[in-house]
């Protein structure tokens, strides 16, 4: 699918920094902080150490499977109809993370800067753009987050030059919040948090070599974990826990909270053009990886007929939470809760088994 | 039934071949160029010095040059002796022609036809001298330092100006005849020992499957051969002067020319050749760098800048300093119109001034200026009809989008300002910003002859790195290998 072997390390790169980054400009921060309190931001370490070896073990995996794709591999090790019904627990995981995940994006461009718009047309706008960026294909979405990826690389780190000032590193003490039992609970429940990068797997052909692919992710996915770090203590150490539990959007909040200079003092719509746009290109890669593991799952050759569809349930599922603290606090927890011990012990079952069947002796 | 009889006789007629003798010659010539009702045709018939046969000289007086026919032709023939015709005169380029198809394309081309008595072959001789315009400074693309020579609208000195710059034999001049009535001749140039043979042959099968009466010139046929005519992004890049087309060649990339043109169409293209300008490559590092960021701005400056000021000032009102805004709300107080109203009128405008501009005669020029500057701007704003900020936004606007001398992208940068306004009027910031990225990853999905529009950028290949900004003029190593060219390694001296 428009794979002309154009991806290299770069732009594999930048799409999975995308996916994996974004996570601390959106509501999560927030969620971890109601039972994890100053020690919220110690849970995504957690978190990343339980998925690391599982991610690991699944590159590897594709790497002993050669020519094959997530849906393939799963296939190929566990059978064709066990693999794809395992391939379509992925989809549904995906689905429903694109879903409730959006509805959290549009709940906050509507809180932060359209109170009066409904959230439909908003929902619509922002997926209809996500659709028609999904339709030119993954090489063109990478050439784009390659391209904007030193854009936003300068405007994250202008952000904290700009609130350097306003941290408070005493904040972070008591240094494991609410109690280590707690943030080792909420780790291991909160594991999902790092689930995109497991999606953005399906596309593992893509790039011109496949160990392209496998650095660019690698390097992806510790630099975007170290990123979530260092903003997460950004966030507990200037707003300490209190607010921090009754912040939505900590991100935006830290942009509007910063300034530049005495005259330009609300500069936030600056970030958010940029956030915005790593938001689209989030979700166009979403998007675009769900109908692929759609199309691969079913044996849909060409499935960009897919993503029209696909677009439309996500409007309309993601429209049914009654509001945004039932689709936040109930759902999107649910589902975090569910995926964690998927994407925590899936991989070494597949390992596993193809050790049993000897497919890694080869 | 008609039409096929008519096919028929053009094809005989195209068969013909010359006769022995002068007379039938004689007659078929003046049957087929309406000798007497076309006031240009000329036939001269005098008797050969060398044999005292018969012999007769047919050409357009129009399209030759009077003074070689006198000197290098007529003179010979009368006066000298020798055993053949190509013995006996002294012109440079001479070819024998046997049929009437041939006959008809030389003469169109500015050849002399000598026919002689008991002779199967008819002689073709150079003497063409179309009238054309001397090369002069380039207007559209003009640059401070660097050459100022452009093309002109003759093909041999278009050719002399790009050899003159590039003494390479590799330098190829292929001709491809096109059209079915008017034959008229693209001249495809590249360098043999660098040029991608695919990327070659598909330039030329292009060519050859255009099937049309006739070509006229280079910019009909840029949209003969681009790869999406009804793009808003040009697929194609049209230039001017030579020296740009040469630092094209040398990089592997192919120029086509023609006899009516006063300009040259290079492909493949990237973004970055409708962005660079010659003049980055002669200024030195810094200042050429420099340049390029003033253009960079002005890119985003002229797309974006009022499409911006809509956004901002109709949905994120809170991020203007309170001390502007209230200014902007003042100067608007007594505007009646919406924001995105004001800033379509007065974009509107400054389009109109510069259509009227380019088409207004020259003795009129200064009138435009004084109904562009008065009326519109300072009268508008008096009126109450347009808020001064308007005018100064619009203006630099349209002062930026000069910035970008490229005429195609020109057009792509004014009509994209328009959709980027009404999207901004939709729903500010979040339309506009997908608006935005909408456009640049349909950009960045387009191909010209297989080259994909951003790159070197995105995806990455080898090259001289020659994107946004340029490296220094020694560490340029690489031609640009999107292109695949034979040889991807310039030759320099290392240190």
């Amino acid at each position: 699918m428009g794979n002309r072997g154009y991806l290299r390390t770069q732009e594999i790169f930048a799409m999975a920094l995308i996916i994996i980054s974004i996570k601390l400009t959106d509501s999560t921060p927030s969620l971890l902080a109601q039972k994890g309190q100053n020690g919220f931001w110690l849970i995504p370490i957690l978190s990343f150490a339980l998925i690391l070896p599982g991610f690991l073990l699944m590159i590897y995996l594709l790497k002993k499977y050669e020519n094959k794709n997530l849906i393939e591999l799963f296939e190929s090790i566990l059978g064709q109809w066990f693999g794809k019904l395992i391939g379509f627990i992925l989809f549904l995981f995906a689905f429903f993370a694109m879903t409730l995940d959006s509805r959290n994006y549009v709940e906050q461009i509507k809180l932060l800067y359209f109170p009066e718009t409904p959230s439909d047309l908003i929902f619509i706008i922002f997926f209809g753009i996500v659709f028609f960026g999904a339709k030119k294909g993954i090489e063109v979405i990478g050439f784009t987050s390659w391209i904007s990826f030193f854009v936003l690389n300068f405007f994250t780190f202008l952000i904290i030059v700009l609130i350097w000032g306003d941290i408070v590193v005493e904040r972070i003490y008591p240094i494991f919040g609410s109690g280590l039992d707690h943030l080792l609970n909420q780790g291991y429940q909160k594991a999902a948090m790092f689930s995109e990068i497991f999606f953005f797997l399906i596309a593992y052909q893509a790039a011109k070599q496949t160990e392209m692919f496998r650095k660019g992710i690698v390097i992806a996915f510790t630099y975007g974990f170290f990123l979530i770090i260092l903003f997460y203590f950004i966030y507990v150490s200037v707003f300490d826990y209190n607010s921090i539990q009754k912040l939505a959007f900590p991100f935006h909040d830290i942009t509007q909270y910063v300034n530049f200079g005495s005259f330009f003092t609300n500069i936030e719509t600056i970030f958010m053009i940029f956030w915005l746009i790593a938001a689209y290109l989030k979700f166009m890669i979403l998007l675009y990886a769900a109908g692929w593991i759609f199309g691969t799952i079913f044996n849909i050759q060409n499935f960009d007929p897919v993503l029209l569809p696909l677009a439309f349930l996500v409007v309309t599922i993601g429209l049914m939470p009654f509001n945004s603290i039932m689709n936040e606090l109930v759902l999107r927890e649910t589902l975090f809760m569910i995926m964690s011990p998927f994407f925590i012990f899936l991989p070494f079952l597949l390992w596993g088994i193809a050790l049993m069947k000897g497919d890694l002796r080869k | 039934m008609a039409r096929f009889i008519a096919e028929r006789e053009k094809h005989n007629q195209q068969e013909q071949t010359v006769h022995t003798s002068l007379q039938p010659n004689l007659e078929e010539i003046k049957k087929l160029f309406s000798y007497g009702v076309n006031k240009d045709f000329s036939i001269r018939t005098f008797n050969l010095f060398s044999n005292q046969k018969k012999a007769c000289l047919c050409y357009y007086s129009s399209i030759v040059n009077g003074k070689t026919i006198n000197e290098h032709i007529m003179e010979p023939l009368l006066q000298n002796k020798g055993e053949s015709i190509s013995n006996i005169v002294s012109i440079e380029n001479i070819e024998k022609v046997n049929s009437f198809s041939d006959i008809i394309e030389n003469i169109n081309s500015g050849k002399a036809i000598l026919f002689i008595d008991q002779s199967e072959t008819a002689y073709a001789m150079d003497v063409a001298d179309f009238q054309h315009r001397y090369i002069s400074k380039s207007e559209n693309e003009s640059v401070i330092k660097g050459p100022q020579d452009a093309f002109t609208e003759s093909l041999n000195s278009n050719i002399s100006l790009i050899r003159k710059q590039l003494h390479n034999h590799q330098l190829i001049n292929e001709g491809i005849q096109l059209g079915e009535r008017s034959k008229n001749e693209v001249n495809i140039l590249y360098i043999k020992d660098i040029v991608n043979d695919d990327i070659l042959n598909q330039v030329k099968n292009k060519l050859n499957q255009i099937k049309v009466d006739n070509v006229r010139n280079i910019e009909i046929l840029e949209q003969y051969i681009e790869d999406r005519p009804y793009s808003i992004i040009p697929s194609v890049l049209y230039t001017e002067k030579p020296d740009k087309a040469t630092s094209y060649l040398e990089d592997g990339f192919i120029v086509l020319l023609m006899e009516t043109s006063s300009a040259c169409l290079i492909v493949p293209v990237t973004f970055w050749s409708f962005f660079h300008s010659p003049e980055d490559r002669y200024l030195r590092f810094f200042y050429g760098n420099f340049s390029r960021s003033i253009r960079l701005i002005c890119f985003l400056l002229t797309t974006l800048i009022s499409a911006t000021y809509v956004a901002v000032s109709n949905f994120h009102s809170e991020m203007i300093p309170p001390d502007l805004l209230l200014a902007i709300t003042a100067s608007r107080e007594r505007v009646p119109f919406p924001l995105i109203v004001e800033v379509l009128m007065m974009e509107v405008a400054f389009e109109l001034i510069r259509e009227a501009g380019v088409r207004i005669p020259n003795p009129l020029g200064p009138t435009i200026g004084i109904v562009g500057a008065l009326i519109l701007g300072q009268a508008a704003v008096e009126a109450n009809i347009i808020s001064p900020i308007i005018v100064i936004v619009a203006a630099v606007s349209g002062l930026s989008s000069f910035a970008i001398a490229d005429i195609n992208m020109n057009f792509t940068v004014r009509l994209m300002r328009f959709i980027f306004i009404l999207s901004a009027g939709m729903f500010g910031m979040l339309s506009l910003t997908g608006a935005f990225i909408l456009f640049f990853m349909y950009a960045a999905s387009l191909k010209s002859y297989g080259v994909p529009f951003f790159s070197p950028m995105s995806p990455h290949f080898l090259s001289s790195k020659d994107t946004v900004f340029r490296k220094s003029v020694k560490k340029e190593l690489f031609r640009p290998d999107y292109l695949k060219p034979k040889d991807l390694q310039k030759k320099q001296k290392k240190g």
